[in-house]
C-alpha cells in the first residue's frame, strides 16, 4: 500500500500575482477552479459511481449490519452492539472462530515461504543465459492463466484414489484414508500444494523481473574480486530483491488468507473432521447456509481489521530489514 | 487488497543474468541447466499434462496415468460439446462478461485517470484516496451487502449483475494516471493552441499514445474477470447463467465418474487464458508488476 507521493507538474495559467491585483480576477479564478473541478468530477463520475454503489456504500453497509441481528431479507432486526464480535474474538469463552482464524494463518504459513522460496528458485533458473529460455519462462509462468477453480478441478482427480496418482505418498506416510483429501492429518498440506502450484507462475514472474532489474555490473564486479556463485547470491541478489520478497510475502499472506476457491471446489464445502475449516469457509458458512447477515459482515470486518494490521506490519517492521537501492 | 510493488520498472536495461559467462560455461553445465529447465517444467505442466491425459483416455474408471498413444481419444474435446452444448453457453456468458467488464474498466480508468492527471482542481487528493481506498478494503468486506444489493434489484441471473459492480478499479485508475504522468505537457499547451478541447485531447492524443498501458490493463482485467469463481458462484443459479468457472466446478458434481469430458471440459475452458498468456506475456507482466489483485 504505497501512496504514491509523485505530483504532476501542473501547468499554472495564471500567477500568484494576477491574481491578488484585483477583485474581478478572483472572481474569474475562482470560477475557473469551479469549472475545473466540475469538470474532473464529470471525469471522474463513472468510476466514482461504480465505487460508491459496489464499494463504499456496502462497506459501510457491512459494518452497520455487523452491530445488528439481521433478517432474512438482509435488513437489521434487532441492534445487537458489539455481541457478534465478542463472539468472533471469542471474548465468550468459545473461541471456534478464533480457532479457525489460527488454521488461516498455519494455512498461510504452509503457502507463504514455499511459495517465495520455489518461485526464486525458479527465477534463478530462468534468468540463466540459454537458447529457449523464453519458451521455459513462459511454462513457467503458465499457472498465472489456470484459475483456482479450474486448477482445484483437475487436483481432486490427481488426489482421487481411482487415479492413484498420489498412492505412492498414501503407502509412504501410512496414512489411514483413501486419498489425501480424506484425512485430517495431510487435507491442509494438499490444499497448501494446490495453492503454491496455482501460485507459482506469479511468484516466479514477479521475482524473475526483480532479478533483472539487479544492475549487471555488480556480478562483474564480484566476480573480478573472486565472489563465487554462492556469494554473489547470498550478498547480491538477495539483498537487493528483499523489496520484491517483502512485496510477494504481503501479497501471498494476504492472498492465502482470502483463500476460499480452493477450499471449496477441493471439498465441496467441508474437509475431513473440519480439518480444513478456515476462517473464509465458516463466514460463507455463516452468510450462504446459515444467512446469518450482520454475523458474517461481522466475521468480515474482523478479517479486513486483520488483513489491514498484517500488511502495516509486515511493511513497518519488515521495512527495516529490506534494501532499497 | 493490491499493494504496489516497489520495483522500478520503468528501468529498461538489457536482463541481467546471473551467470554472465555464458560463453564460457562447460559443456555438462548446459547439459545440467537443461536437465532442471525441462524438469522444472514437466513438474509445473504435470496438472495440465495429467487433465490432457485421463482426457483422451475415454470413459474408463481406473484411468492409466500416462495415455497409451496409439488409443488416444481425440474426438472428445469435440463430443463434450456436443454432448454438454452448456458448456458454449458458460464460454459464450464468460467472453461477453469479461469482455464488457474490460471494456468498461478501460474507460472508466482513463476518464478518471485523465482528471487525476490533468488538471489541477480542489479535491483532487480526495479522489486520489478514494481510488486508493479501494484496494485496501478486501473483496469479502462488500460481499454480503453487494450480494443483498444485486438481490433486492432483481439482478441475480442477469450478465448486468456480473458485469456492472466490477466496471471501475482502483488498481486501473492507478496504472492509467501513473503512465499519463509521464507523458510531456507540452503535447497538451501544443494542443489547446490548436484549438483541441479536452475530450479531444484525451481521444486523439493521449489514448493513442498510452496503447501499453491499456493493453496492459485490458489483459490483465480479461483475465481476471475470466477466473472469477466467487461471485458467480454467488449471484448465478440458472445453468445458463453459469460463468466458465462456476460451469466446470458443477459439471464436476454432475459426472463425478465420467474423468475424460470433465478433464475435457476443463481444458476446453482454459484454453483462452492460456491463449492469451502467450499472445499478451509482456502486458501482463508489465500489470502484475505494477500491482497485484489474485482472485
Amino acid at each position: 500500500m504505497v501512496t504514491d507521493q509523485r505530483v504532476a507538474p501542473e501547468v499554472s495559467t495564471m500567477s500568484a500575482n494576477d491574481a491578488g491585483r484585483a477583485f474581478p480576477l478572483r472572481r474569474i479564478i475562482a470560477n475557473q477552479k469551479v469549472r475545473d473541478t466540475l469538470r474532473a468530477l464529470i471525469y471522474f463520475s463513472p468510476a466514482l459511481i461504480i465505487f460508491a454503489l459496489f464499494t463504499y456504500i456496502p462497506f459501510f453497509r457491512a459494518l452497520f449490519l455487523s452491530l445488528n441481528v439481521t433478517d432474512n431479507a438482509g435488513e437489521p432486526a434487532r441492534f445487537n452492539g458489539l455481541n457478534y464480535y465478542i463472539r468472533i474474538l471469542g471474548l465468550d469463552g468459545r473461541p471456534q472462530y478464533m480457532q479457525s482464524m489460527l488454521l488461516s494463518f498455519q494455512f498461510a504459513l504452509m503457502v507463504v515461504p514455499l511459495s517465495i522460496v520455489f518461485g526464486l528458485g525458479l527465477a534463478m533458473l530462468a534468468s540463466v543465459r540459454l537458447r529457449f529460455i523464453h519458451a521455459f519462462r513462459t511454462i513457467f509462468t503458465s499457472s498465472i492463466s489456470v484459475s483456482l477453480a479450474s486448477a482445484s478441478v483437475i487436483w481432486v482427480l490427481i488426489f482421487s484414489p481411482a487415479t492413484k496418482t498420489t498412492q505412492w505418498i498414501i503407502d509412504l506416510l501410512r496414512i489411514n484414508a483413501p486419498s489425501l483429501l480424506g484425512s485430517a492429518s495431510t487435507a491442509m498440506a494438499a490444499v497448501a500444494l494446490v495453492t503454491i502450484w496455482s501460485g507459482l507462475g506469479f511468484n516466479f514472474i514477479i521475482t524473475l523481473a526483480g532479478v533483472q532489474a539487479i544492475p549487471q555490473d555488480l556480478y562483474e564486479s564480484a566476480s573480478i574480486d573472486g565472489a563465487s556463485g554462492w556469494s554473489s547470491f547470498r550478498w547480491i541478489t538477495l539483498p537487493l530483491l528483499s523489496p520484491t520478497l517483502l512485496f510477494l510475502a504481503v501479497v501471498n499472506t494476504i492472498g492465502s488468507l482470502q483463500a476460499f476457491t480452493q477450499f471449496q471446489v477441493l471439498f465441496r464445502g467441508e474437509g475431513p473432521e473440519g480439518a480444513t475449516n478456515v476462517y473464509t469457509l465458516l463466514n460463507f458458512k455463516e452468510f450462504w447456509y446459515d444467512n446469518r447477515y450482520g454475523f458474517a459482515s461481522a466475521m468480515a470486518i474482523v478479517l479486513f481489521v486483520v488483513l489491514l494490521l498484517l500488511t502495516l506490519f509486515q511493511y513497518g517492521v519488515l521495512n527495516r530489514r529490506v534494501h532499497y537501492s | 487488497m493490491t499493494i504496489t510493488l516497489p520495483l522500478n520498472t520503468t528501468r529498461s536495461r538489457p536482463p541481467a543474468h546471473v551467470e554472465g559467462k555464458g560463453l564460457h560455461r562447460p559443456v555438462w553445465r548446459t547439459a545440467l541447466y537443461y536437465a532442471l529447465l525441462i524438469g522444472m517444467a514437466i513438474l509445473l505442466l504435470f496438472p495440465l499434462l495429467f487433465s490432457f491425459s485421463l482426457a483422451v483416455q475415454g470413459p474408463t474408471v481406473a484411468p492409466k496415468l500416462v495415455p497409451d498413444l496409439t488409443r488416444m481419444d481425440l474426438g472428445i474435446f469435440a463430443n463434450v460439446i456436443q454432448q454438454r452444448p452448456i458448456v458454449l453457453r458458460w464460454i459464450f456468458n464468460s467472453f461477453l462478461v469479461s469482455s464488457a467488464v474490460t471494456l468498461g474498466v478501460l474507460v472508466t480508468s482513463s476518464l478518471a485517470a485523465y482528471a487525476l492527471s490533468g488538471w489541477n482542481f480542489p479535491g483532487k487528493a480526495l479522489l486520489l484516496f478514494f481510488t486508493l481506498g479501494t484496494l485496501m478494503i478486501p473483496f469479502e468486506a462488500t460481499l454480503i451487502p453487494n450480494y443483498l444489493t444485486i438481490s433486492a434489484w432483481q439482478w441475480k441471473d442477469t450478465f448486468q449483475g456480473l458485469i456492472v459492480p466490477f466496471l471501475a478499479s482502483g488498481f486501473g485508475i492507478f496504472l492509467m494516471r501513473q503512465y499519463f504522468l509521464t507523458i510531456p505537457k507540452d503535447l497538451y499547451e501544443a494542443a489547446v493552441v490548436d484549438g483541441a478541447s479536452r475530450l479531444r485531447y484525451l481521444r486523439s492524443i493521449l489514448l493513442p499514445l498510452s496503447r501499453p498501458a491499456l493493453a496492459t490493463l485490458a489483459v490483465y482485467t480479461f483475465l481476471s474477470t475470466w477466473n472469477q469463481y466467487y461471485w458467480p458462484l454467488l449471484i448465478t443459479n440458472a445453468d445458463e447463467m453459469r460463468t466458465t468457472q462456476v460451469g466446470i466446478t458443477i459439471f464436476r458434481d454432475f459426472e463425478v465418474q465420467v474423468f475424460n469430458t470433465q478433464m475435457a471440459a476443463t481444458l476446453i475452458v482454459l484454453l483462452p487464458t492460456l491463449l492469451l498468456l502467450v499472445v499478451g506475456q509482456r502486458q501482463l507482466i508489465r500489470g502484475l508488476t505494477s500491482g497485484a489483485l489474485k482472485g
